[in-house]
C-alpha cells in the first residue's frame, strides 16, 4: 500500500513530474536561449512562473464559463498524470497489462482536447481561433503518432515496457514529431502563436487556472520524454532512463530552434502525407514480420 | 464558413506601434480588412510652427526613433533650398554615410522582425545580434547609438571621427557577409520560404496603381528611388536603385538585404573619397527667411520616399507638412492581405516595415455612429475644452 502510494504521489508520480517537469522545461528555455545567443531565463524559471501565478487572484472573464475554465486544466492535468503511472521507469511502474497501451493513448488525448476546449470555453475570439487549431493540429498529428506508438506496440503485446527500437526510424521519427505537436513546440507552436492571436486558447487565462496548465504542460514534458525514452530507446534502468530521456530532449530542442512555424494548413499536410506514410512503412513492416 | 470579425491590434504582440486592424476571416482565411489608425498621433507637425528653424532640426529628429537621420537631412535640405546655401562637400559625405549606416540598422531591425513574426526566434535573434554591428559603428562615428543629431542647418555638427578606419572596414566586412549569409538562408530554408513564398504578393501592375514606396515598390519590379536624383552625395555614387520582380514578402526581404550590401559599399566609397574641408557653414542661431516661401525636400528614407513641405513665416515655419513613407505605404495593406490566412497577417504587415507612430494623422471617430470624419483645428479645439 505505501509502495503504491510512493508511486502515485512521490515517483515517478506526482512530486517527480513536478520537479523533473519543470526542471525539463527549464532545461529546454535554457538551452534554446543559448542557441540564440542570449542568456535566456535562470533553470527554475518555469517554477517559479508557477508559483507566482497560483499567488494570483482567480478571475472569470464575462463571456467565459467558469465551470469548464476551471475544469479543463484539472481534466488535462490530471490525465497526464494518469499516463507516467503507466510507462515503467527503472523498477517502478504500478499499472502493467495487456493493451495498457491503449490507456497511454486514450489519456495522451485526452490531454489535448481538454486543451482545445479551454480556449472555446474562454469566450474569446482568439480563444475560439486558438480552440479551432489545436482541434486541427490533434487532427494531424494523431495519426502518426498513434501509428509510431502501435508499430511498437506489436511487438510487445499492447503493453508499455522497455524496448529499443532503432530498427524502426520511421517509427520513433513520427513519435518525436507527434511529441512536437502535442506539447506545442516549434515548428507546431500554431495553436499559441503569440504573433498571431495573441496566446490561443489560454489568452483569457490567468492566475491559477493559467498555472494549473503551465504544470499540465510541464508533466507533458516529463511523461512524453519518458515514453520515448522507455518505450522508443529502451531504458530499462534509472540511469539509462535519464539519460535517454536528455537525449530525447536534446533532439527536441534542436528541433524547436531550426524551424519557423508552419500554417496550419502546411503542418496538415506534413503530417498526413510526409510523416504518417512513413510511420505507416514500419507498422507495415511489422505486421507482415519484415524486420 | 462562418464569417466572423478578428480583431488585430490596437495592442497585439505581432504590432510594435498601436494600428488596429478589422480582419474579416472565414476559417482561418482573410475575406477583408478594415485598417484604422490614430492611436499614435503625436502633433509633431503643429509643434514645428512654434519653434525657431534650429529648434526644429531637435524636432525632427524625433519624428522617428528609427530613422531620425533622414528627417533632418530632409529638412535641413528644404531649409538650405529656401536659404539657398551652398553646403560643404564633406558634410554632404557625412550626410550620406551616416544615412547608410542608418539604413543598414533600419533594414536589418525590419528584417528581424520578419523573422520572429514567422515565429523563427534564432533568426531573429541573429539577425538583432548582427545588427549592433551597425549599432557600434554609429557610435564609434557619431558619439550616438541612435538619434545622433548630426545635422545642422548648413551642414553636419562635428567632423566624424577618423581613428578607427579599420574597426569600421571589420564590421562592414561582418555585416556584408551576413548579409549574403541571409539572402541565401531566405531563399532556401524550408520552411522560412514556406512562409515567405507567394505571401503578400503584390504584381507589378498593382504596384503601380497603388504606388507604396521603398523596398516594397522596388520588390514589385518598379525602379523608383529618390537617391537616383543624386541629392547630397549621391550624384558621385554610381547608384542603382535594386529591384526584384517576386513582389512577396520574401522578394521585399531580400531587396533590403541587397539595399544593405549595397549600404556597406557606398559607406566604404564615402570613407575613401570623402575630401577634408569645412563641415558646415555658419548660420545664424536664428535663421531668418523670407516670409511666403516654399519648398518641397525630399529623401529617400528606410522605408522609402520622405517629403517634407515647408513654408517659411520669418523665423519660424508657417507649415511644415511631413508626408512619410508609410503614409504612402499603408493602403496597400488592404489589397495584399486578402486571400491568405491568419499566420500570414503579422507577417505581411512587417514585410511592409511599417513606421505607424511616424505616419499616424488624427482622425475624429463619433461613438455613437461610429463614422470617422475630418474635423477642421478650430473645431477639435473648441472639441478639447
Amino acid at each position: 500500500m505505501i509502495e503504491i502510494l510512493f508511486q502515485m504521489l512521490v515517483f515517478p508520480g506526482l512530486a517527480a513530474a513536478f520537479a523533473i517537469g519543470f526542471l525539463y522545461q527549464g532545461i529546454e528555455r535554457k538551452v534554446s536561449a543559448h542557441a540564440h545567443h542570449r542568456i535566456g531565463p535562470p533553470v527554475w524559471q518555469p517554477f517559479m512562473d508557477w508559483v507566482k501565478l497560483m499567488s494570483k487572484e482567480n478571475i472569470k472573464p464575462k463571456h467565459g464559463i467558469g465551470f469548464l475554465m476551471t475544469l479543463c486544466p484539472i481534466i488535462s492535468f490530471a490525465s497526464l498524470l494518469t499516463v507516467i503511472l503507466f510507462i515503467p521507469i527503472g523498477n517502478f511502474v504500478l499499472f502493467s497489462f495487456t493493451g495498457s497501451l491503449f490507456v497511454v493513448i486514450y489519456f495522451l488525448v485526452m490531454y489535448s482536447v481538454f486543451y482545445a476546449f479551454a480556449g472555446f470555453a474562454s469566450g474569446n475570439p482568439f480563444g475560439y481561433v486558438g480552440g479551432i487549431r489545436e482541434i486541427m493540429q490533434i487532427v494531424s498529428y494523431e495519426f502518426p503518432f498513434i501509428v509510431s506508438l502501435l508499430t511498437i506496440g506489436f511487438l510487445t503485446n499492447f503493453r508499455v515496457v522497455p524496448f529499443l527500437s532503432l530498427e524502426f526510424p520511421f517509427a520513433l521519427f513520427a513519435f518525436l514529431a507527434g511529441v512536437l505537436g502535442k506539447l506545442c513546440l516549434p515548428p507546431f507552436h500554431i495553436p499559441e502563436a503569440e504573433q498571431e492571436i495573441v496566446a490561443g486558447h489560454l489568452t483569457e487565462y490567468s492566475g491559477p487556472r493559467l498555472a494549473m496548465f503551465g504544470l499540465a504542460k510541464a508533466i507533458g514534458f516529463w511523461v512524453l520524454v519518458s515514453l520515448g525514452a522507455v518505450y522508443f530507446l529502451g531504458a530499462s534502468s534509472l540511469i539509462s532512463f535519464f539519460a535517454h530521456s536528455l537525449l530525447i530532449l536534446a533532439v527536441l530542442i534542436i528541433i524547436r530552434t531550426l524551424f519557423a512555424r508552419l500554417r496550419i494548413s502546411q503542418a496538415f499536410r506534413l503530417y498526413w502525407f510526409v510523416i504518417g506514410p512513413l510511420a505507416v512503412i514500419d507498422l507495415v513492416r511489422v505486421i507482415v514480420g519484415f524486420y | 464558413m462562418h464569417e466572423y470579425v478578428l480583431p488585430f491590434g490596437p495592442q497585439h504582440p505581432a504590432l510594435l506601434e498601436p494600428l488596429h486592424i478589422k480582419l474579416k476571416v472565414e476559417g482561418e482565411t482573410i475575406v477583408g480588412s478594415d485598417i484604422s489608425l490614430g492611436y499614435n498621433h503625436k502633433g509633431i507637425e503643429k509643434s514645428f510652427e512654434n519653434r525657431w528653424w534650429a529648434k526644429g532640426m531637435y524636432l525632427s529628429e524625433r519624428v522617428c526613433g528609427i530613422c531620425g537621420h533622414f528627417h533632418t537631412s530632409t529638412f535641413a535640405q528644404g531649409i538650405e533650398n529656401m536659404l539657398g546655401l551652398e553646403v560643404p562637400e564633406r558634410a554632404n559625405y557625412i550626410r550620406v554615410l551616416i544615412g547608410e549606416l542608418e539604413r543598414i540598422h533600419s533594414h536589418m531591425l525590419a528584417l528581424g522582425v520578419v523573422a520572429y513574426e514567422m515565429g523563427l526566434d534564432t533568426l531573429f535573434h541573429y539577425i538583432f545580434r548582427d545588427r549592433e554591428l551597425v549599432m557600434d559603428l554609429q557610435e564609434l562615428l557619431t558619439g550616438n547609438r541612435v538619434h545622433f543629431c548630426m545635422n545642422v542647418i548648413g551642414g553636419v555638427r562635428k567632423d566624424i571621427n577618423m581613428e578607427n578606419t579599420r574597426r569600421v572596414e571589420e564590421n562592414l566586412e561582418k555585416i556584408e557577409e551576413r548579409c549574403h549569409h541571409y539572402i541565401k538562408l531566405f531563399k532556401n530554408d524550408a520552411t522560412v520560404k514556406r512562409r515567405t513564398q507567394h505571401v503578400g504578393f503584390l504584381s507589378k501592375q498593382k504596384a503601380k496603381e497603388l504606388t507604396p514606396v521603398g523596398p516594397n515598390i522596388r520588390a514589385s519590379g518598379m525602379d523608383y528611388d529618390v537617391r537616383e536624383t543624386g541629392y547630397f552625395a549621391y550624384k558621385y555614387m554610381n547608384f542603382k536603385p535594386i529591384t526584384g520582380e517576386g513582389g512577396d514578402v520574401l522578394e521585399r526581404c531580400v531587396v533590403r538585404f541587397k539595399e544593405c550590401i549595397d549600404s556597406v559599399r557606398m559607406v566604404r566609397k564615402c570613407l575613401l573619397e570623402m575630401p577634408k574641408g569645412k563641415v558646415k557653414v555658419n548660420v545664424p542661431p536664428v535663421v531668418k527667411i523670407k516670409e511666403g516661401l516654399e519648398t518641397v525636400s525630399r529623401t529617400e528614407a528606410p522605408r522609402g520616399e520622405l517629403i517634407y513641405y515647408l513654408k517659411s513665416a520669418g523665423d519660424k515655419p508657417y507649415r511644415v507638412k511631413i508626408r512619410t513613407p508609410t503614409y504612402q505605404t499603408f493602403h496597400i495593406l488592404g489589397h495584399i492581405l486578402n486571400g491568405y490566412e491568419i499566420p500570414d497577417v503579422p507577417v505581411i504587415i512587417a514585410s511592409i516595415d511599417p513606421c505607424i507612430s511616424c505616419a499616424d494623422r488624427m482622425t475624429v471617430v463619433d461613438a455613437g455612429t461610429n463614422n470617422e470624419r475630418i474635423v477642421t483645428m478650430k473645431e477639435a479645439r473648441e472639441r478639447r475644452k
